[in-house]
């Protein structure tokens, strides 16, 4: 993992959970995970690819993806519905956006491919050899993890390697 | 009042800025991906559009000059993930009137839909 990718995702999620929720997030201690990922109850999983390819996980609790949703809609979610999973989808997508374009100024430039959810607790996501950076957010809604598994790719990675 | 079409493959996106829009007294149309908006636009012809640029089926440059095609007056704003400055020039140059910018603030998408019905 690249110091360079940790500042875009720090930026990224501070800056978009802050304009969707209407207050700032805490950040917590960033570390560095190498074994798998355990899913936590919703999981929004945005794939990247380009000079830095891989993906970006963003962990949650049902209650802080309804609470969130609820919020950015303005009306109440009693459950994790299809509409409520079409708004976690989308914080995903625009923070991982938000974070390529920092990642594109900085010389990496990558595309994204559309949102997924992983619903449901305890399943085992391996990110393989890629180590994975964890951003624990805290939110008024709950705890948010991050997790970011990229590596370089493409000419970036041939840059690298020469 | 005006008619607005929303334009974004994302269910939640589309419901949120359609209540604002509703909120505010306009009347909606959806789409969820720029071929479905061009068949909209025929069907309904709205007095402007709010499109998401990326999509499938057809993404939102696309449809915006399929619209433009069709009707070279048509207002049309691109919805835009910050820093996509390259794709927002070739929009403005291929006729969008205006963008906003995602993360979604009710208050930039009510003023985007004023610049429209106002040009």
């Amino acid at each position: 993992m690249k110091v360079e990718f940790i500042n875009p995702f720090v930026q990224a999620v501070t800056e978009v959970l802050e304009s969707e929720l209407g207050t700032a997030p805490e950040r917590g201690i960033i570390g560095l995970q190498r074994s798998a990922y355990t899913s936590n109850e919703v999981t929004a999983v945005v794939a990247v690819a380009g000079e830095v390819a891989g993906m970006v996980m963003f962990a949650m609790t049902a209650k802080t993806a309804q609470g969130m949703v609820s919020k950015m809609l303005g009306q109440d979610f009693p459950e994790f519905d299809a509409l409520a999973q079409s708004g976690i989808a989308e914080i995903g997508n625009v923070i991982t956006g938000r974070a390529a374009v920092l990642l594109s100024e900085a010389g990496y430039p990558s595309d994204l491919a559309p949102p997924m959810l992983l619903i449901g607790k305890n399943t085992m996501i391996s990110t393989l050899d890629v180590q994975r950076l964890v951003i624990p957010m805290e939110t008024e809604f709950g705890s948010i993890e991050v997790q970011v598994a990229l590596k370089l790719s493409g000419t970036a990675a041939k840059r690298a390697a020469a | 009042m005006a008619k607005v079409m929303v334009v974004d493959d994302a269910a939640f996106m589309r419901m949120r800025a359609c209540k604002v829009l509703q909120e505010n007294g306009h009347e909606t149309v959806q789409a969820e991906n720029g071929l479905e908006a061009v068949k909209q636009y025929a069907a309904h012809h709205p007095d402007a559009v709010l499109m998401d640029i990326t999509m499938p089926e057809m993404d939102g440059l696309a449809a915006l000059k399929e619209i433009r095609k069709m009707d070279p007056n048509a207002r049309v704003a691109m919805v835009t993930a910050m820093g996509q400055q390259a794709i927002v020039m070739e929009a403005l140059k291929a006729g969008a009137k205006d963008f906003v910018l995602k993360p979604f603030q009710p208050d930039r998408v009510l003023n985007a839909l004023q610049k429209l019905l106002a040009s």
